[in-house]
């Protein structure tokens, strides 16, 4: 890609050996191979299993819970409910690992007592021989419910009257943002146009359901070998159980999927109590069915945009407000909220903004994180804003929003600087182009194009004071390891660091062995989620790879008789750069570095920038590390007699920085391009009165191999972002617009938009007669 | 979870309906319907006879004027026979894009018969070729047209020792048209919301021979007789196909899921039926 940098920050192209190259990712062949080994294959001696009762109804009062023939079934070791367990039987779900202040009330009975709050709540752990003699004893478990009357909508939970689920409102977070003059930004424009955008639960779907292994070694450490995006649960758990935090160790082997499902802990904090309780090791693996209700979805949100603009296509002003289902209990609830608020505005300049949103509580599954993680959402709603702006004064999408882009030195939704480039046209531009000439409509097929921005963030909040550590070391044979506790969920997590590190010290990223995902043996890396693994970890490691780097160079100068900066590592070899000549394997430069008593290793930890919250009453300030800008354009064709919708061409065009693998990268474009189909077009958890009607993959409906359109990814680099070599967060950056891009292709196709999500055939079709009705009275 | 089950193999057809015979256990064959609704809890059942051993139930065989499917014969063998889509080309079309490739190797054209699922891709398409089955027990053979086979919501005219051998049809004439459509909420691996499929054999300008078929919109899959005695023997004008449509669209009794409400199961399928007559038509003459 040779683009053109505008940025004033982007720092100069560097003459880089393997970052950005494209290699195949270091875990690819043990999983090709069918190799690696996950958290639910684990099997050791005297091991049980597990099963987990859940509630089957959304609102209830337990009367009573009666285990008691469920323990005397042969085979049956631990049968726990509330009442076995630490009186404060809570767990907390907060972001983990946070040093700063602002954690919220995210604490959650481990298991329901006298109260079910939703569907699948858990009641009883079972831990027996095998994992049909647990289902028996679970069936043998009597629970007497008494219906209440529940809450299912986040709009009804804020009426005076509703029933309480949480707090004493049923308002789990709200935020305001308070800029410019919304009156005068109003007054100014010469179109107002005022609209409701409402999207649905989504589930992650990861490959790999919960999985784990449980048990108490011969130290009376509590060790859990999970399936987790985050090993700083140890803590939560300790805490759980009353335990000191240096008695849990938690480690994650490859993880099969997370997108944020795995983010807040799911089934750790049971395991470790019936491995407590049986003092044998236990194994749980929830089936697809249970894993439904086993982590929190998608958060459903209901946007309005009301926005002024002039004729020439500048906006004036928004007034926005969102409302989110949190569910029953809070989760990550407040946090999401927060981040489709900054994320209200999309990637544009908006200076009289004004935003209400809250999250509220109901009877509902309790919803979390999920890749885009609320910003995806605001995107959603923003993006169809825009092309309907776009339309309403008769410019093209795209100039339209080009008069709008935020730019490098502008101030976004809370008034944030941006400082990294930013590349919202370029992407935009080379997204659309991609498409090429919109098809010629068909007896009964139609087309559409579709173009959607965002602005999302990469790294945690800010006031969270995250950091990250990592430790780099040259063994006497000149080969290197890096050990650092992030989790591969199965982004390339763990190859991007061999990546970097051997970038940095010279040596072939294949040859360099990575611990990664245990965090009591390695140095702790913090989460992999919020799209900060490779920023974080990654920057880390790059700063303790630079530190062997410098005590080995400052050796090797002298052996050369040059200055250190005189010299360079690649190709397994040190060598005076004005003279490669003058050179020495990394080997014998081990080997000599070791003889003259040389620092061959190094830790580093990398810290975010931290900042100290935001203004309560404008919602002003510096909420983010910083942002990751891009596009993503679709080619929809729409039947007209059954409303199918095919998307027949998905392009993803991001600036991310500095790619340090390119095949990943494509990973998570391609990736995403299909996730965001889904959003758009068939996925959704149906609900009655809480009660999940869908909890399987023939009826929730995922794209297939056979859905799959053509792909294609853009990949451009400004080299602007905080991460190693100026890369940004990109997990879900290339998710946020994709769903976006479709429904406004869809609405392109049949000349009329669909506001609440997902696309189904029947909506659309309705969609389709609704216009023509309308265009037959005209 | 999937629950505890007997399992027996029979070797032979005769080793099967003897089996059948005693009256305990169901028969058992790809097993891809049977085994999610018994994990699901919504099939019950502790004995299964397995069919997969029997291997002279799987096969294919054109004769000089007729083709016939053992019942053993998996989706993809159909696929993988390449006669099949000239003697069947709706029915082709329907495996194709049947399930999901798994599920294809998997499951037979007998338990996709046998089952009596509305939303049975392969039915509509046998139901067009006006195909007929073959029941065999211990106590011998009979050979019933398809179109009387089934009864009402998953029940057939089978009785419990009976098993199907087998399917057979004459295959159609070079001047017709066999068509399918499954209308889904996505590409692969999905439930049928509403699957039409039509033939139309063409004659000196008129249509000499039509059937139409619908999935999914009623508890069994229908002939829509009545359509088609609108349209034998006549020209197929497009105010023809539109009366014939709507026909078949009023012998539809849809239901509403989490698939479809049941207007809309209603509205295309009367637009598919009118959209695939439209195509046979003009793919015949």
């Amino acid at each position: 890609m040779n683009q053109v940098d505008t940025s004033p920050n982007a720092i100069p192209n560097v003459n880089l050996r393997q970052v950005g190259k494209n290699k195949p990712r270091n875990d690819s062949p043990t999983k090709v191979y069918g190799k690696a080994i996950y958290a639910g294959d684990l099997i050791m001696d005297d091991m049980l299993f597990a099963k987990v009762l859940h509630s089957d109804r959304a609102c209830a009062d337990i009367k009573s819970i009666d285990v008691s023939v469920a323990k005397t079934l042969p085979g049956v070791h631990s049968v726990l409910t509330a009442d076995d367990l630490p009186a404060t039987n809570a767990v907390m779900t907060d972001m983990p690992g946070q040093v700063g202040g602002g954690t919220k009330n995210t604490k959650q009975p481990i298991l329901a007592k006298e109260r079910v709050r939703f569907y699948g709540e858990p009641i009883a752990l079972v831990a027996a021989e095998s994992y049909e003699l647990a289902q028996r004893a679970l069936d043998l478990i009597v629970v007497d419910y008494e219906d209440t009357e529940g809450v299912y909508d986040a709009f009804d939970a804020q009426k005076p009257d509703a029933p309480i689920v949480y707090g004493n409102d049923n308002i789990v977070a709200a935020y305001k943002v308070r800029k410019g003059d919304i009156e005068k930004g109003f007054q100014e424009a010469d179109f107002v146009l005022e609209n409701t955008y409402s999207s649905q639960y989504q589930e992650q779907a990861f490959l790999e359901p919960e999985a784990a292994v449980a048990w108490v070694d011969e130290h009376d450490i509590l060790n859990i070998r999970s399936s987790t995006q985050v090993v700083e649960h140890f803590r939560a758990v300790a805490d759980a159980l009353g335990m000191p935090h240096n008695k849990v160790h938690l480690q994650a082997p490859y993880v099969g999927g997370g997108f944020g499902g795995k983010e807040v802990m799911t089934i750790e904090v049971w395991l470790a109590l019936l491995a407590m309780d049986a003092q044998r090791p236990v194994k749980l693996k929830q089936t697809r069915e249970n894993s439904f209700i086993s982590h929190g979805p998608r958060h459903p949100f209901t946007i309005t945009h009301k926005t002024g603009v002039t004729k020439d296509g500048k906006i004036t002003a928004a007034k926005i407000t969102l409302t989110s289902d949190a569910g029953a209990y809070a989760k990550l609830s407040p946090y999401i909220l927060l981040y489709a608020t900054v994320g209200a505005t999309g990637p544009y300049r908006v200076d009289n903004l004004w935003i209400d949103s809250t999250s509220a509580a109901t009877n509902n599954l309790p919803t979390c994180a999920y890749r885009g993680f609320g910003t995806m959402q605001a995107t959603t709603a923003c993006e169809a804003q825009m092309e309907e702006l776009s339309k309403l004064i008769g410019l093209d999408s795209l100039e339209f929003r080009r008069k709008n882009f935020i730019q490098t030195g502008d101030p976004n939704a809370t008034g944030q600087i941006i400082r990294s480039a930013v590349w919202s046209d370029q992407c935009a531009t080379k997204a659309r182009e991609a498409l090429g000439d919109k098809p010629k409509s068909t007896e009964h097929t139609v087309y559409g194009h579709g173009l959607a921005c965002y602005q999302q963030s990469y790294g945690r909040i800010r006031w969270m004071k995250d950091t990250s550590e990592s430790w780099v070391g040259l063994e006497m044979d000149g080969t290197l390891i890096v050990r650092c506790a992030v989790t591969d969920i199965g982004a390339g997590q763990m190859s991007a660091l061999a990546q970097i590190a051997g970038e940095v010290l010279g040596v072939p990223m294949e040859e360099i062995t990575v611990y990664f995902g245990d965090g009591h043996v390695n140095p702790l890396a913090g989460t992999s989620t919020a799209s900060r693994a490779l920023y974080m970890t990654g920057k880390a490691t790059e700063l303790a790879a630079k530190n062997v780097r410098n005590n080995l160079f400052e050796c090797m100068a002298e052996y050369f008789d040059v200055r250190p900066e005189e010299l360079d590592l690649g190709d397994s070899k040190v060598f005076v750069q004005d003279n490669p000549e003058r050179c020495m394997s990394v080997k014998d430069m081990a080997k000599h570095c070791a003889a003259q008593g040389v620092h061959r290793h190094s830790l580093e930890i990398y810290r975010a920038p931290p900042s100290e919250g935001l203004d309560p009453e404008t919602g002003q300030g510096e909420v983010f590390p910083d942002f990751t800008y891009g596009a993503h354009a679709a080619t929809v064709a729409v039947d007209t007699d059954t409303g199918e919708v095919t998307v027949i061409k998905s392009v993803g065009a991001h600036d991310v920085g500095q790619s340090i693998n390119r095949q990943a990268v494509e990973g998570q474009i391609e990736g995403s391009a299909l996730m965001g189909q889904g959003f758009a077009l068939s996925e959704e958890l149906i609900l009655e009165k809480g009660v999940l009607k869908n909890g399987s993959f023939s009826e929730y409906l995922i794209p297939t191999s056979e859905d799959v359109p053509e792909i294609e990814s853009i990949i451009l680099e400004s080299r602007s972002g905080l991460g190693p070599f100026g890369s940004k967060g990109i997990g879900e950056p290339v998710f946020s617009p994709v769903a976006a891009s479709i429904v406004n292709a869809v609405a392109d196709a049949i000349g009329t938009r669909i506001h609440h999500l997902p696309l189904t055939p029947e909506k659309v079709l309705t969609a389709i007669n609704e216009e023509k009705t309308k265009e037959a009275a005209e | 979870m999937l629950p505890r089950f007997e399992l027996s193999q029979p070797q032979t057809l005769p080793e099967a309906l003897k089996a059948l015979a005693g009256g305990v256990g169901q028969p058992l064959a790809g097993g891809t319907n049977l085994f999610p609704d018994l994990r699901g809890g919504r099939e019950k059942g502790d004995t299964f006879i397995s069919l997969s051993q029997v291997g002279e139930l799987r096969y294919i065989e054109h004769t000089d004027n007729r083709v016939t499917l053992g019942s053993g014969a998996t989706i993809s063998d159909i696929l993988r026979d390449p006669q099949m889509k000239i003697a069947a080309p709706a029915l082709v079309a329907a495996s194709d894009i049947f399930a999901g490739a798994m599920v294809r190797n998997a499951a037979t054209i007998g338990g996709n018969v046998c089952c009596g699922s509305p939303s049975a891709d392969s039915v509509p398409p046998l139901l067009t070729l006006g195909a007929d089955v073959t029941l065999a027990s211990a106590s011998g053979e009979r050979t019933l047209p398809l179109d009387e086979f089934y009864l009402d919501y998953k029940k057939t005219v089978m009785k419990p020792d009976e098993l199907l051998a087998s399917i057979s049809w004459t295959p159609p004439t070079p001047g017709s048209a066999h068509l399918f459509y499954k209308l889904s909420r996505r590409k692969g691996d999905a439930i049928t919301i509403t699957g039409i499929s039509v033939l139309v054999e063409a004659e000196g300008g008129k249509c000499k021979t039509v059937r139409i078929a619908l999935g999914s919109v009623a508890p069994t899959i229908f002939r829509a007789h009545e359509a088609e005695g609108m349209l034998a023997g006549r020209v197929l004008t497009s105010e023809l196909i539109e009366e014939a449509a709507q026909s078949a669209a009023g012998q539809c009794k849809p239901i509403s899921d989490n698939r479809a409400s049941a207007e809309y199961r209603l509205l295309t399928a009367h637009s598919l039926t009118r959209r695939l007559l439209r195509q046979a038509w003009k793919q015949a003459s």
